[in-house]
């Protein structure tokens, strides 16, 4: 069986500007797999690639092996897509629109309607199939792009930060139904900036920063890359912190304790204290702290200008344009109330 | 049924609801248009006018409105309805479906000439209220309706694709449809045109359509309906082909 996705060096441009520098990745079928990277590090743009909204400039693009341009109908009817935007059909109850999208990928009308129900269901939100989307809350809206998303039943799940702005419950019962889904064999590529989310649901994550692959590894093997800190408390603290061994990467005062930053603190902590009890320290209190996957993350994408990579554009609400706050809806209404057709 | 008749017949059902349901934004206007027209033109200047040929000046323009209807509505159903849809991403639902580039397209062309014929019907309806027609060639009639509405719902796609704003839609209808139809001889008898300015309407496509119905609706013509069938089929082919083109391409719906 071939990867969920292939991509060799996947390049889009803009003008001068590269949102996707080269990108070359492979995630492998049955796999939760993370994209993590910070605004307009290139997550959308690749995820667009997928599913034909963005054309590549160059390089090889396949869905389960196949090509997205030139077998684009079977890379796209093994998708799933549920995107940052709320890209809705507006002008049909919501369960019309999820028969709609399962119709386009040619399921039959009365398996259309079983399946609509079923994924309603399953989201929680089927007391609200008669409304229109526009009447949804904020997190049945976050709810429905899910189950349009799976009323296909894809093999390949892609979900675009899609607790983007959720609240807590939402988010958990979110994370539930997609581990469930990833152990049914669904495939799930998952972008978002809750790094705990990706620490929680990744087998394997691949940061992205300016279009360009930093990483790709599992969450424990990118903390490991990582620095602890070892606070030890001393009776007899002294002025200066004491030499210590090449273990010690850095050390410091902080009040009664020294802090020591070493590669694996479990591991060093016992030489730590060895070293400073034969200086003739007294030991109070020990506490190690262990690095976060978001120091990683921060560590792997630091960069002096975050702004300057066009892919923005592609990546969400927050980069609209100045005064271009007014929605799809609001213009709409406006049109029509100067006589525009429908 | 195969995957790709429901694929297709999936679209097709979405943009025909769409437009059966708000009938009072698709159907009642050109109506009401519509009685005006046969009220002013047809009984109030009508009967000051007479007769064009051998046929009652209400006789006359009726065909044209039909066509004036039926090609605007194909028109505006496509470019409201893709436009609409890249406005407000839902097209993404569309385009990230494994729909084949030739079903998207014939989805959107069959619906929005369905919704032309439709108005063209009624127009027709409408037009019994004030005079009646013998229908002198019904399926020339059928011919110019099923290619007129094509051609407009399939220049309607490229508007939709091309608009960047709504108000894009509006100069469209305004500064291109409409001098299109003033100038297309719904009104007037080309005969009454000379030189130039006849030479220069066998260049616009409306005078084709409104000969071709009015052919097909009162056997009254002043050009040889098989050409003009032959000129709006040529220009629908052409037309299809472009719209395949930038679906292809991703014009407007993809970066």
């Amino acid at each position: 069986m071939p990867p969920a996705i292939e991509t060799q060096d996947l390049v889009k441009e803009y003008g001068e500007l590269r949102a996707l520098q080269g990108l070359s990745l492979t995630v492998e079928e049955g796999e939760f797999f993370g994209l993590l990277g910070p605004n307009g590090a290139g997550k959308t743009t690749f995820i667009n690639t997928l599913v034909g909204l963005v054309r590549k400039s160059g390089g090889d693009v396949r869905v389960f092996g196949h090509d997205v341009e030139t077998e684009y109908q079977q890379a796209r009817d093994a998708i799933g897509l549920a995107p940052q935007e709320f890209n809705v059909d507006r002008f049909f109850p919501i369960r019309e629109v999820l028969m709609h999208k399962a119709g386009y990928h040619g399921i039959p009308k009365d398996e259309a309607e079983r399946r609509a129900d079923e994924v309603l269901k399953r989201v929680g939100i089927y007391d609200k199939r008669d409304e229109r989307f526009d009447w949804l809350s904020g997190g049945m809206k976050r709810r429905l792009l899910l189950a349009r998303a799976l009323v296909t039943d894809p093999d390949l799940l892609i979900l675009d930060e899609p607790t983007a702005g959720v609240d807590v419950q939402l988010r958990h019962d979110l994370w539930e139904l997609v581990t469930e889904l990833n152990e049914e064999g669904t495939t799930v590529l998952l972008t978002t900036h809750y790094i705990e989310e990706a620490e929680r649901l990744c087998d394997r994550v691949a940061i992205l920063n300016e279009g360009q692959k930093v990483t790709v590894a599992t969450p424990d093997e990118l903390k490991e890359r990582g620095t602890d800190t070892i606070s030890v408390a001393l009776e007899n603290p002294p002025s200066t912190p004491p030499s210590l061994g090449a273990y010690a990467h850095d050390a410091w005062l902080a009040g009664d304790a020294l802090e020591v930053r070493v590669d694996d603190g479990g591991a060093t902590a016992p030489q730590l204290l060895n070293d400073l009890e034969a200086e003739g320290y007294d030991i109070v209190d020990l506490e190690i702290t262990r690095t976060s996957l978001e120091e990683v993350f921060v560590d792997l994408t630091r960069h002096e200008d975050r702004s300057v990579t066009r892919s923005d554009e592609g990546d969400g609400s927050e980069d609209q344009p100045p005064g271009d706050e007014q929605s799809g809806t609001e213009r709409e209404e406006d049109f029509l109330e100067q006589g525009g057709a429908v | 049924m195969s995957i790709a008749n429901t694929q297709l017949r999936t679209l097709i059902q979405r943009e025909v609801l769409r437009f059966v349901r708000r009938p009072y934004n698709t159907f009642l206007p050109p109506l009401i248009t519509n009685v005006l027209y046969f009220s002013v033109f047809g009984v109030i200047l009508g009967s000051r006018i007479g007769s064009v040929g051998d046929v009652t000046y209400i006789q006359f323009v009726l065909p044209g409105l039909v066509v004036l209807g039926a090609m605007s509505n194909a028109f505006e159903n496509a470019s409201f309805s893709i436009f609409h849809g890249r406005w407000n991403e839902y097209i993404h639902e569309v385009i990230t479906s494994p729909l084949s580039h030739t079903q998207t397209v014939g989805g959107y062309v069959i619906s929005s000439a369905l919704r032309g014929i439709i108005i063209g019907g009624l127009i027709v309806a409408v037009g019994f209220l004030f005079t009646t027609v013998p229908f002198a060639h019904p399926l020339y009639l059928l011919s110019f309706g099923v290619v007129t509405t094509t051609l407009f719902a399939g220049l309607g796609i490229i508007g939709g694709l091309w608009a960047e704003d709504f108000d894009h839609l509006t100069v469209m209808n305004q500064f291109l449809l409409r001098p299109l139809v003033f100038f297309g001889g719904v009104f007037y008898s080309l005969d009454q045109l000379e030189g130039l300015a006849y030479t220069a309407s066998l260049l616009n496509p409306m005078v084709y359509m409104v000969n071709g119905v009015r052919y097909g609706m009162i056997g009254v013509t002043e050009i040889n309906p098989n050409t003009s069938l032959l000129v709006l089929s040529g220009a629908a082919v052409v037309v299809l082909a472009i719209d395949l083109f930038l679906f292809k391409r991703g014009y407007g719906i993809s970066d």
